[in-house]
């Protein structure tokens, strides 16, 4: 056990902005040191300052996760080098929770509980619920987003080198299996959702353009998606159509 | 069913590999060759939380991965095998005649390797190392994601 | 053409909506819904936000989201799109969105690839510090990782309000024909095929599939109906 638990308020804070560094070398590394330098702090006073500047460093190193869940790793590792962990097994412990943490949150989050949300809020708009569905998908996105984000830094800290225990929390196993079926389903009822909205605003007749370009457009993203991607495709088409409509019509 | 993707990433599992590349290829079976991971089983249980639950994960030495390798290629699911460096790639290249393309997904700065691409950073070993695999006959790309672009060896090392 | 003020205000909510996307809080007002809905209200125009909203939101489903890969940034493209599309007729409005909003989305894109280079470099000019893991040479070099985003950020929204204003003057009289309907419908065509095809490469050839055919019938059904 620790002999003290430093407050995990200021690195609860300092995690909102672990990706505020993001670089190639390090990835997420300095924003993961950063955010765990105050959890560190005692080290100082209790082992003297080198050891504090060596968990420092070794927290700042290379790191890669989903931000939302890189409160497990500082949690995990700040309390590994409170109980006076080998450091070679804490820079095993980082590398092996990168993968994780990142498959983990991309699943839950990225892939799962942002696209559900957004694709709902997509269908409101269509059903006229204006602003309000925006409102609504901010409200509710951050409650989980917040509720994740401290989660994770708390069960790090409990858990320590035994982190893994934590990541088998049956609520966040069950929140990974319904959320991507969720997704999906959301995701079907939003597609004809924005069509309906965007259709609104185009006359009758060009309801065909917009068609082939649907089809058309879907076809390149489909099969040539390393060459075109939505953006570099739509400023083409979009582009071509009004070279055809000012100069060819 | 075959081998889908032969790839090394230092991450391991990773969303990239389960979401970006798992999905799309519908993967069922992910192999993944690490002789010290196989030997530690807090990290086999880290990695198993990575993954959803359709998806199989199991773990191999070289020397269970050259056994095993006829297997998971006939496999009725779609099969990915990860490897975290290029010794562990190298020694599967020599020893499994039937893997014939190889994929660099990340390896990342560590002292002594020079970037190449934003996510391949390489010492002048693992190049030698690299080329090596090539001149057996492997394809050997790099891609992170399978929207991107493959970038083939010649261009980044 | 917007009062300076509003002006402003539409700059300061695009920095904070391109700060948001990676740098943080990453509360998802980068959201292009978020992003859109916001600068319809400050220009005074609710449905001309939420209808660039959808159609980047749209968009916005071609990105796979998973780490390091290069993606077009669509938060600040949404507020240009927006002030490019206030005020115009329809569909002339929707059009010169998307044309100020996808080359907006693109150099933003690029500038995120951009600033991680730069803090790539400020981190190897400070390796040694670093590696010794002086706690104020991580800090500095940190927040300069924040301040470089802020000013990218800051930057992209500028260039995308300055090319909305452009495109008032010279493309919106072009549009206000015939060819912005077509240019509207092409651009609209296309949101719907990235997020038809990045749903697709997401929910995979699973169980999950089924949901997403199951929305996909449920909404047209619903749509048909009304």
């Amino acid at each position: 056990m620790a002999a003290v638990t430093p407050s995990l308020r200021r690195s609860f804070l300092r995690l909102f902005a672990v990706q505020g560094s993001w670089n190639y070398d390090r990835m997420l590394g300095l924003g993961i040191g950063v955010a765990e330098e105050p959890l560190l702090r005692d080290l100082a006073a209790r082992d003297g300052e080198a050891a504090y500047r060596a968990a420092v460093g070794r927290g700042a190193g290379f790191f890669n996760s989903h931000p939302y869940l890189a409160g497990l790793v500082v949690g995990a590792t700040a309390r590994a080098e409170h109980d006076h962990v080998a450091p070679e097994r804490i820079e095993r412990l980082r590398a092996a929770l990168c993968g994780p943490l990142g498959s983990l949150g991309d699943r839950l989050v990225w892939a799962g509980w942002l696209p559900f949300l957004s694709a709902l809020a997509v269908v409101g708009v269509a059903l006229g619920a204006g602003w309000l569905a925006v409102v609504a998908f901010l409200v509710v996105y951050n409650v989980g987003h917040l509720w994740l984000r401290w989660w994770a830094l708390r069960a790090g800290w409990e858990h320590g080198v035994r982190v893994a225990a934590a990541l088998h929390a049956p609520g966040l196993q069950r929140a990974a299996r319904l959320v991507a079926p969720a997704m999906a389903f959301a995701a079907g009822l939003a597609i004809p959702a924005g069509v309906a909205v965007l259709a609104g605003h185009v006359p009758a007749w060009s309801f065909v353009d917009l068609g082939g370009a649907a089809v058309a457009g879907f076809g390149v993203l489909w099969w040539r998606h390393s060459v075109f991607d939505g953006a570099r495709l739509g400023l083409v088409a979009v582009l071509i159509a009004l070279i055809v409509g000012a100069v060819v019509w | 069913m075959s081998i889908a993707l032969c790839r090394v990433d230092d991450r391991l599992i990773h969303g990239q590999v389960v979401v970006g590349w798992g999905q799309p290829l519908h993967c069922g079976l992910i192999a993944l060759v690490d002789d010290e991971v196989r030997r530690s089983e807090w990290e086999q249980d880290l990695y198993r939380m990575g993954v959803p639950s359709h998806i199989e994960v199991v773990f191999a030495s070289v020397d269970e991965a050259v056994e095993q390798f006829a297997a998971w290629e006939s496999d009725p699911r779609v099969a990915m095998m990860l490897m975290g460096d290029l010794d562990t790639a190298r020694a599967l290249c020599e020893r499994c005649p039937s893997m014939r393309r190889l994929n660099i997904g990340g390896i990342h700065h560590r002292v002594g390797r020079t970037e190449r691409l934003r996510y391949v950073y390489l010492s002048d070993g693992e190049v030698a190392t690299l080329r090596a695999i090539a001149a057996r006959g492997v394809t050997v790309t790099a891609q992170d994601v399978p929207t991107a672009p493959p970038v083939p060896l010649e261009d980044f090392t | 053409m917007s009062s300076p003020e509003t002006l402003l205000v539409l700059l300061a909510w695009g920095t904070l909506v391109g700060v948001d996307l990676v740098t943080m809080p990453q509360v998802m007002v980068a959201r292009p819904l978020v992003a859109g809905t916001v600068a319809g209200l400050v220009v005074g125009e609710p449905v001309t936000g939420l209808v660039a909203g959808v159609l980047f939101e749209l968009f916005q489903f071609d990105v796979l989201p998973v780490g390091a890969s290069r993606y077009p940034e669509y938060g600040p493209a949404t507020v240009a799109a927006v002030a490019a599309a206030h005020g115009a007729v329809e569909p002339a409005g929707l059009a010169l969105g998307a044309l100020v909003g996808l080359a907006t989305a693109l150099v933003g894109g690029l500038s995120l690839g951009l600033v991680r280079r730069l803090n790539t470099v400020a981190v190897r000019a400070a390796a040694s510090r670093l590696e010794g893991g002086d706690p104020h040479a991580i800090a500095r070099v940190h927040g300069g990782g924040v301040a470089r985003d802020a000013a990218r950020a800051l930057l992209v929204t500028a260039g995308g309000l300055l090319l909305a204003a452009a495109g008032r003057v010279s493309v919106l009289p072009v549009l206000e024909t015939r060819t912005g309907a077509l240019v509207a419908a092409v651009a609209a065509g296309v949101a719907v095929a990235a997020a038809t095809s990045g749903t697709l490469r997401l929910v995979g050839r699973g169980r999950d599939l089924r949901w997403l055919v199951a929305g996909i019938v449920l909404g047209a059904g619903l749509l048909w109906l009304r």
